[in-house]
């Protein structure tokens, strides 16, 4: 075989050829992208360590044999390893790809080894170098990598001249393999690290379209189905998606139902029906993604046969303690393949969507807390007890101004306590304060008509209980016992210990007690349910009654209130 | 003279109307009632032309109490109420007129213009929940006592007025008149001075004449009118 310094160069460009092939090939598979950045990652070196060795020993592999040598290309992965792991990968993918150059023998065999050695710490000494400068985007300059190696073939032919003997021997295939393999490697690691970057080039563009896509419709969702979950707010995101991410169609569905569809195949997809697709009831159910790409499993359209929608994919959204409460789908017609940008937004749409009706129905609920709470207020602030109060502060202005002027005060004080938060915890003396002003005025409304015993030693006083505890028992007994008689009313309100209990006691004569579910029970269910909250179940409300004989209401609430 | 029953369970609250109404040269308040079954027994005899009734008041309300009045003989009815936001508008659909308490002078002089300007008789729809009566106001002695519908057995009108029997045979005597009672109970009339409570029949007696006789669970003989029976039997499905 004729061997002159052009074939030479032409078979090792082909060599090159294969090499790159496969370093495209590769860096279309996951296992590249460590590579594309310069890492410092233990899991990421060694897998830069691994591929570049690799490399190495193909470099040296595909070499051709020149009589007791061989031409060939272990360099590029040498220098790149070096240069993108940094020293200590240099060396290991030097000493690897050396020790296996070795292990091949010829006269060049420890000559060879030890170039490839060097060659991983060239690389490694100027990533180490490019690192402390601050130029990391140097490392990947497809020039620079080329020139790098070529300093690298050429400190390899030197050490050849120096190592291999007889030298006359040497020098012959060095003048043979010089200008091929600079030409060759140098050529090699630049193309190498062109179709790295441009792999970088490719992750990155994609990343960033993948970002300014979600980010686009997070901006324009916002708060839309906080707002709540249904039909007019599903239809305004789904038109959002649709736009956005430009999918054939998009569909949200609560647990049963459509609730928007727009897209290919609105056709018969109607809003408000139900849900057919065993996809969705699946994902569903199960609380998972289901994909039908229309090729590995097949999607079939449940409404129509003639549907033009090939692929769908289904992505639970997900409520409170994992709770489904409803999807999201996006598909794609039969002519178009699922892109995995929308496959992955999908999913991330589903997870801002979950989270915006998560914060929708936390809103509701506070809302609902904050009306309850003013009805319980209303409740408070009876308007009838209040102008029937004004109009017998009227009637006795003329007559009896000293009269009118105390009970305008009983009035005042009992619109003050009437102002705490029913959440507030009082002392019974408290309460029996808001009592006594009510009575006043109740007492001065039905004159004669009735009559008031309060009994309670001064020493309870100090017990604590929730405030609106005293006030709204007794003003049952009034509105809805004593008042709704034709007899003159009695009212005796009295506390004692029992144990380690208060226990108080709001006594009429009128025995009209009915248990109702709403109305007077009501309030008294309010009282009963406010104390076991604070104090626990064996604390609260009974009624005991005789009918038109008496009804009596006790309370119970601890002596010392280890409030919880 | 406008003559004018104030009827209101708060005493405080009659003496206020009574001070505004001073004002009023041509009112003369006849009387004061605290609860709504006085107030019949008042209007039934006294005939008022005016009464001022409350609406929250023991056992009989207002409203309630309006449908044990005789629609033929009605006052002029002007209801008080301190708040009752549903009230007020009943009120305005049915042509009744009301004063909101503390009364207002000015307001008052307004009603009581309108009144004099028209002193016919008043025509009124029937409020909501005012036209069936739940029960039925019995004087005794010193005690007023509410017969529930279902405790009574019958009721009958004589000589001394009308008495109800209830199912434990008490005989209480009630102001109101049998055509009322016939009007707004499930009660059924027999006879020109009998209504009897369905429920309670045990049997019918078929009599000489096309007369019968009803008798009741409890053992008493109702007589059946020739005029009334073909009504009960229809009501009792008997052909």
């Amino acid at each position: 075989m004729q061997i002159d310094p052009v074939g030479l160069s032409l078979v090792l460009l082909q060599q090159m050829c294969v090499y790159l092939v496969v370093a495209y090939l590769l860096s279309r598979t996951k296992i590249f992208i460590p590579l594309t950045h310069a890492t410092i990652r233990p899991p990421h070196k060694l897998a830069c360590y691994v591929i570049f060795s690799l490399f190495c020993i193909m470099g040296t592999i595909l070499g051709m044999p020149v009589v007791h040598a061989i031409a060939n290309t272990p360099a590029i992965g040498a220098v790149l390893g070096g240069l993108l792991g940094g020293p200590l990968v240099g060396l290991g993918v030097g000493i690897t790809g050396g020790l296996h150059r070795y292990s091949l023998g010829g006269a060049f065999a420890l000559a060879a080894g030890i170039d490839i050695v060097v060659q991983g710490m060239l690389g490694g000494l100027m990533h180490r170098h490019l690192i402390r400068k601050g130029k990391v985007r140097t490392l990947f300059d497809p020039v620079k990598a080329g020139a790098l190696t070529f300093a690298g073939v050429l400190l390899e032919l030197l050490i050849d001249l120096a190592v291999a003997k007889p030298f006359d021997q040497t020098l012959e295939i060095v003048r043979l393999i010089a200008v091929p393999e600079l030409i060759a490697n140098s050529l090699g690691a630049a193309l190498f690290m062109g179709i790295l970057i441009d792999r970088r080039a490719l992750i990155e563009r994609q990343s960033s379209l993948f970002s300014a896509k979600a980010l686009a419709i997070a901006a324009r969702a916002d708060g839309v189905l906080r707002r709540g979950f249904n039909q007019e707010n599903s239809m305004t995101v789904a038109r959002i998606i649709y736009e956005e991410t430009g999918v054939g169609a998009v569909a949200i569905t609560d647990r049963e139902k459509i609730l928007a569809f727009i897209g290919i195949g609105d056709d018969h997809h109607l809003p408000g029906t139900p849900i057919s697709s065993l996809n969705t009831l699946d994902a569903i159910a199960h609380n998972e993604v289901t994909y039908a790409d229309g090729n590995e499993v097949a999607y079939q359209c449940s409404i129509s046969p003639t549907c033009p929608l090939g692929a769908s994919l289904v992505i639970p959204l997900v409520g409170e303690d994992s709770h489904v409460i409803g999807t999201i789908k996006l598909y794609e017609p039969k002519t178009k393949l699922f892109s995995t940008i929308n496959r992955t937004l999908g999913e991330g749409i589903a997870k801002l969507l979950s989270s915006q009706i998560l914060a929708g129905r936390y809103e509701q609920q506070k809302a609902l807390l904050a009306q309850a709470e003013i009805k319980l207020l209303h409740a408070q602030v009876n308007p009838h007890f209040l102008f029937n109060a004004l109009n017998t502060i009227a009637a006795v202005t003329c007559d009896e101004p000293e009269k009118a002027r105390d009970l305008i005060g009983d009035l005042s004080t009992f619109f003050r306590m009437n102002l705490k938060r029913p959440s507030e915890i009082a002392s019974l003396a408290e309460e029996i304060e808001h009592v006594n002003a009510y009575l006043q005025i109740e007492r001065a409304r039905f004159s004669d008509s009735l009559t008031v015993d309060i009994d309670i030693p001064d020493s309870l006083g100090r017990v604590r209980l929730p405030a609106f505890t005293l006030q709204p028992v007794v003003e049952n007994a009034i509105k809805h016992g004593t008042s709704q008689q034709l007899r003159p009313g009695h009212v005796a309100i009295s506390a004692r210990e029992d144990g380690d209990q208060l226990v108080i006691d709001v006594q009429d004569n009128a025995g009209l007690y009915e248990p109702k579910p709403a109305g007077q029970g009501l309030g008294m269910s309010l009282v009963d349910r406010r104390i076991r909250n604070c104090f626990g179940p064996s604390y609260g409300v009974t009624v005991a009654s005789d009918r038109d004989v008496f009804t009596r209401i006790t309370i119970r609430v601890p002596l010392e209130a280890a409030s919880k | 003279m406008i003559t004018a029953l104030i009827v209101d369970d708060e005493p405080l609250a009659r003496k206020e109307l009574r001070r505004v109404l001073s004002k009023a040269d041509d009112i003369a308040i006849i009387a004061e009632c605290s609860n709504a079954i006085d107030a019949i027994g008042v209007i039934n005899r006294e005939k008022p032309e005016l009464v001022f009734l409350d609406i929250q008041m023991p056992r009989v309300s207002g409203i309630e109490m309006l449908s044990m009045l005789d629609h033929e003989k009605m006052p002029h009815i002007v209801f008080l109420t301190a708040y009752d936001e549903y009230a007020v508008q009943a009120f305005e659909q049915h042509a009744f007129d009301y004063l909101l308490k503390p009364v207002n002078q000015t307001r008052l002089e307004k009603t009581l213009e309108r009144l004099r300007r028209n002193r016919g008789p008043q025509k009124i729809g029937e409020l909501p929940g005012a036209s069936q009566l739940r029960q039925i106001p019995c004087f005794g002695q010193h005690h007023v006592q509410l017969v529930r519908m279902e405790e009574v057995e019958y009721v009958a009108s004589g000589v001394s007025g009308v008495c109800v029997v209830t199912t434990d045979g008490s005989e209480l005597p009630t102001e109101l008149p049998l055509h009322i009672l016939q009007d707004r109970t499930p009660l059924l009339r027999c006879h020109r001075q009998y209504l009897v409570n369905i429920d309670f029949i045990e049997k019918i007696n078929f009599l000489e004449n096309g007369l019968a006789e009803i008798r009741t669970r409890r053992g008493q003989n109702i007589p059946v009118s020739r005029r009334f029976f073909p009504q009960i039997k229809e009501r009792l499905g008997i052909l």
